[in-house]
């Protein structure tokens, strides 16, 4: 930011901290991408650009694994899992943060409880559970185990959030007459909108990445999401490397795009100015 | 627990309450079974084992509606990640299993003891089919005389080896351990690029046909309690001597320790492996992969010590019913795709044995030499693991690649090895009782 | 550095002026219903989310507790009991596996990726901070990318890079010198084996803690970077006594979070070359309790070994938590 002198060191350390972090989170990507577009990636060994490009394995994804089909299906369910819990988990954080009541702190560590099983050991109790409440095969319900999965990261983070805003900016706009809806719009919300933006990150990525419960509770195929598209490409005797980097990169890339579109949102906290309390 | 490769023969040696199994349903099966009109089965078939089962299931269905009005719905599941869903769907009961699904024969014991599958054995007996079942496969599927599904095919590993690059070095495929052990130095020799003959420490079957050559078991019963046998002085000098053949000879380069199957299958596609032992289904696949190695390939049964074969593990898949309303249908089903046309049209599109007699007959006919040797070996030198269930769990616990792994690390000798995998088996053994 | 710039939690109290001094009789009713509210509306604002959170999460987790307490068979429409009592449990506490080598791999791997994944992360979202408009987005871009990647994806990958032999890293040890690619199988021993999924962990993990610290950062005010650079605070100063304190909410979710993740972590490790089972030294607590479970059939040993896992997730989470406020300045 521009506050800051440029020292000499940050001139050069800049540019060389980008380019190391840059080498570090895309080499695997780019080996996940170029082996997608490698006509031969099965007997690609360790060559660092591939052999050829070429479409063929997305081709195949789309027409042999029903990818169009599985991706829709994840951001049916990816969206619904933004949506429910960014609201769910603000009314959460707005009452452990602004209100002080007994059991307080039992209920966040509770929160936290439900993730420190291994999802493993769920799958049976849960796949139960789901049939009892008669959700199974249902993308409905894949959507509300998702919304549960992220609540706790979601309240954790946004309580963070809520309580970094000053109570006083709350009481100007109350003293200006605002009702308390008013008020929440004009003032709350744009002032945690980066923490909604990187829980509904995390939410997005939790639904769109997740695969025990996509697959097991799902009986017909037409219902399952990319992620458990992925695996159908790994054979018994061998697997389908292209198939499989090339539905990995389809899966990577649209919460690329779900990050463009949102990221604007992670800097308007500041932008809306209501900073100075 | 993706092995379906497994005990050619696990038959429960204890009465195991099968609850559901033994009730009589025998007496409904009439001819309803066949109409079968406004109905829709739900079939789950294992992907990979056909590199295309898709138009396969669609002229199936196609036959099938002709016959009963029914349609059918497949839905592929992968050998990785099956056992899961099949074990949650059968907790979720009938609403949530397939009516028909294949099952691997490791997991025909387990799922039998739910109480999910239907017990068949009249049915086969009415349909007449008994008899014309391969021996070995039946009794996979068998538990306490009661059979739960139809044997749908079936492999066996021999071994496979480059035609052109042994007629290169004048060397002739091996008919005995130290022809096999000398051709593998040669090759190591000679060919410093290629892998003379991968010792995979994560491929169970590979090192069996070892322990069973030297004479050795993997374990052995006696009044009904089962013991393990891996570390007999036996097997322990066939474990010795396929272990031997990475750590002394050097025939199998330190990165093959971790490999499995599916790595070995990669590096032939990649034509850097020299022999190997491999499945029948492999040769094809591999050609696949790699069509400059058409035509040089070839196979020979897995040699015995000092002449004759070794054993090596019989394996296969079951098409089993679910108890679900609909298990006459299914059965009508199940019975059109393990026999006759459909059932040699599929072991043809996937290079595995079919399960009856006759259209193994027909097969071994054509005289293939990528075929012939192996059905050599299922017919003559075919093995079964432990006829219990316990057995299954040990694999899928993975004892012997374990026992494997750790002698070709170094990190225990083979009799320490040996020994620490009888004690992990007997332990399962126990627990089982 | 003045403690005024950064005292107080935002919780601090400035608002009492503009109230009205103290509550006039006739406000009583009035106040007796703001408490009434101040009672009921956290609940109300909390109920939808305890709700799903209860009967989807914690019921079933209530379920896996009463299974590690039995020998549990599966049957077809749903499985039998056979109560045990605590005999899973001291099986487990008394096997030599347990804790010569399932509990310090699952502890020291956590505690190295918790540590990577937290540093890495806020260093990257300090610098995300500091990067104008377009390379910050170019660089978010990327580690959205890192973090978005499948899991299973991920893992094949860096297998391939360390493939013994063939893979790329191995090639240029190799041909370095620094390895004998013949004969060294980094897959076969416990420190490589772990160095490997660290990376892998740490690959996919920090992209989530840039991210959220990321977001902290931003609602700082700038105006108290620049009271404390007229301080004459250095950039090291300045992070420890504004950042930190400021954002320590932040902190504590991603803390707390990156561990609970990093203690169960089951893909990298199952999908590795001899981490399905084959390799007994390279079993973390999730691989064993998988394993148990769903291979050996023990479904009541692999119950109980998750409910240890949640026991002392829950034990670290409560000291966390006590340590970072220990000050009392802000009770949670």
């Amino acid at each position: 930011m521009s506050v800051r002198r440029a020292t000499p060191a940050a001139r050069i350390g800049l540019p060389v901290a980008v380019a190391a972090l840059l080498l570090f989170t895309l080499f695997p990507v780019y080996w996940m991408i170029s082996t997608a577009l490698d006509p031969k990636a099965v007997t690609r060994g360790s060559d660092v650009l591939p052999s050829g490009l070429s479409f063929e394995h997305f081709t195949y994804v789309f027409e042999k694994g029903n990818f169009g089909t599985y991706l829709l299906n994840s951001a049916l369910v990816g969206f619904g899992t933004i949506l429910a819990a960014g609201v769910l988990s603000l009314f959460a954080a707005i009452a452990v943060a602004r209100f002080k009541f007994r059991f307080r702190t039992s209920v966040l560590i509770m929160v936290l409880i439900v993730q420190m099983v291994p999802l493993e050991a769920l799958v049976i109790p849960l796949f139960i559970q789901m049939r009892d409440y008669d959700m199974l095969n249902s993308l409905l319900g894949l959507t509300i185990v998702y919304v549960a999965l992220s609540l706790p990261f979601a309240i954790w983070t946004l309580r963070g959030f809520v309580q970094t805003v000053p109570k006083e900016v709350e009481e100007a706009a109350y003293i200006d007459g605002a009702s308390w809806f008013r008020m929440f719009r004009s003032v709350l919300l744009p002032l945690v909108a980066p923490g909604l933006v990187a829980t509904s990150i995390f939410a997005f990525i939790t639904a769109w990445n997740e695969f025990v419960f996509a697959y097991t509770f799902m009986k017909g195929s037409d219902k399952y999401t990319a992620a458990v598209g992925i695996y159908q490409f790994f054979g018994e005797n061998s697997t389908a490397w292209g198939p499989v980097m090339a539905s990995s990169t389809l899966v990577t890339v649209p919460v690329m795009i779900f990050f463009v579109i949102v990221h604007r949102k992670l800097g308007s906290g500041l932008a809306a100015g209501a900073v100075k309390g | 627990m993706k092995r379906r490769v497994i005990a050619a023969g696990i038959a429960m040696t204890l009465g195991l309450t099968a609850t559901a199994c033994g009730s009589d349903d025998g007496s409904d099966s009439g001819d309803k079974a066949t109409d079968g009109k406004g109905k829709t089965l739900t079939v789950w078939i294992m992907e990979g084992t056909n590199p295309d089962a898709r138009p396969f299931f669609k002229e199936a269905e196609k036959a099938f509606q002709k016959k009963t009005g029914a349609k059918i719905h497949v839905e592929y599941q992968q050998w990785a990640t099956a056992q899961k869903k099949f074990t949650t769907a059968i907790e979720g009961g009938e609403d949530q299993v397939p009516d028909v699904a294949e099952v691997g024969t490791t997991w025909v014991p387990q799922f039998a003891e739910t109480g999910a599958l239907v017990d068949v054995t009249d049915d086969v007996k009415q349909s007449g089919l008994n008899d014309d079942l391969v021996e070995g496969l039946k009794d996979a599927g068998t538990l306490d005389g009661k059979q739960y599904g139809m044997p749908w095919y079936a492999g066996v590993r021999s071994i496979v080896y480059r035609k052109d690059v042994f007629e290169k070095h004048k060397l002739k495929a091996p008919t005995t351990w130290k022809e096999l052990q000398s051709a593998a130095k040669t090759l190591k020799d000679k060919e410093p690029g290629m892998i003379p003959f991968p010792v995979a420490g994560g491929a169970e079957m590979f090192a069996t046909p070892f322990i069973w050559g030297a004479g050795g078991e993997l374990a052995t019963e006696s009044g009904g309690k089962w013991k393990s046998g891996i570390n007999s002085p036996e097997a322990v000098k066939g474990i010795e001597f396929y272990t031997g053949l990475a750590t002394k000879d050097k025939v199998s380069p330190a990165k093959v320790n971790t490999w499995t199957e599916k790595e070995v299958g990669d590096a032939w596609g990649k034509g850097e492996v020299a022999m190997s032992v491999n499945g029948n289904w492999t040769p094809k696949a591999i050609v696949e992969a790699n069509p400059d190695l058409k035509g040089k390939l070839a196979a020979v049964p897995i040699p015995g010590q000092t002449g004759g074969m070794s054993k090596s593990f019989l394996g296969g898949s079951y098409l089993s019913t679910f108890n679900t309303d609909k298990k006459d249908l299914a059965w009508e089903f199940v019975k059109m795709l393990t026999t006759g046309d459909f059932a040699a049209k599929w072991a043809d599109e996937t290079n595995y044995f079919p399960g009856q007699n006759s259209e193994l007959k027909k097969i071994e006919a054509k005289k293939d030499p990528l075929v012939e040797p192996f059905a050599k070996q299922m017919l003559e030198a075919g093995a079964t693991v432990p006829k219990t269930k316990a057995y299954g769990e040990i694999q899928a616990s993975k004892v012997i690649p374990g026992m494997v792994q750790s002698i070709l690390t170094g990190k225990s000798s083979v009799q320490e090895a040996a020994d620490k995998a009888a004690k992990d088996m007997d332990a399962i053994f126990a627990k089982d009782k | 550095m003045k403690d005024t710039l950064v005292g107080g939690g935002p919780e601090e109290d400035t608002t009492a002026r503009r109230r009205p001094a103290a509550p006039r009789p006739e406000h009583e009713a009035a106040l007796r219903k703001k408490k009434l509210v101040g009672l009921t509306r956290p609940w109300l604002l909390l109920a939808p989310s305890l709700l799903v959170l209860a009967g989807l999460l914690l019921w079933p987790l209530i379920q896996v507790g009463k299974l590690s307490m039995q020998d549990y068979a599966v049957k077809f429409g749903g499985g039998v009991g056979t109560y045990t009592g605590f005999d899973h449990y001291t099986d487990l506490l008394t096997s030599e596996l347990l804790w010569q080598t399932v509990l310090p791999n699952t502890a020291f791997f956590a505690i190295a990726c918790v540590g990577l994944t937290v540093a890495l992360g806020t260093l990257v979202a300090l610098l995300l901070n500091r990067l104008g408009p377009t390379w910050r987005l170019i660089c978010s871009i990327a580690i959205l990318a890192a973090w978005a990647m499948p899991a299973v994806t991920g893992t094949y990958v860096w297998i391939w890079l360390f493939q013994p032999q063939d893979g790329m890293v191995s090639q240029i040890a190799g041909s370095m010198g620094l390895i004998d690619p013949e004969t060294t199988n980094w897959f076969t021993e416990r420190g490589p084996f772990y160095a490997i999924a660290t990376l892998n962990v740490v690959h996919h993990g920090f992209p989530f803690v840039a991210i959220t610290v990321l977001a902290g950062l931003m609602t700082i005010p700038k105006e108290l970077y620049e009271a404390g650079e007229l301080d004459g605070a250095n950039a090291w100063q300045r992070f420890w006594k504004i950042t930190v304190p400021t954002i320590k909410p932040v902190f504590l979710v991603v803390t707390i979070l990156s561990t609970i993740w990093d203690f169960k972590v089951f893909t990298q490790i199952y999908l590795m070359p001899g981490g399905d089972g084959a390799n007994e030294e390279v079993y973390n607590l999730g691989v064993f309790s998988y394993i148990q479970a769903f291979a050996k059939n023990d479904y009541g040993t692999g119950a109980a070994s998750a409910v240890l896992l949640t026991l002392l997730l829950l034990a670290i989470t409560i000291v966390y938590i006590r340590t970072l406020f220990r000050q009392g300045e802000e009770d949670l």
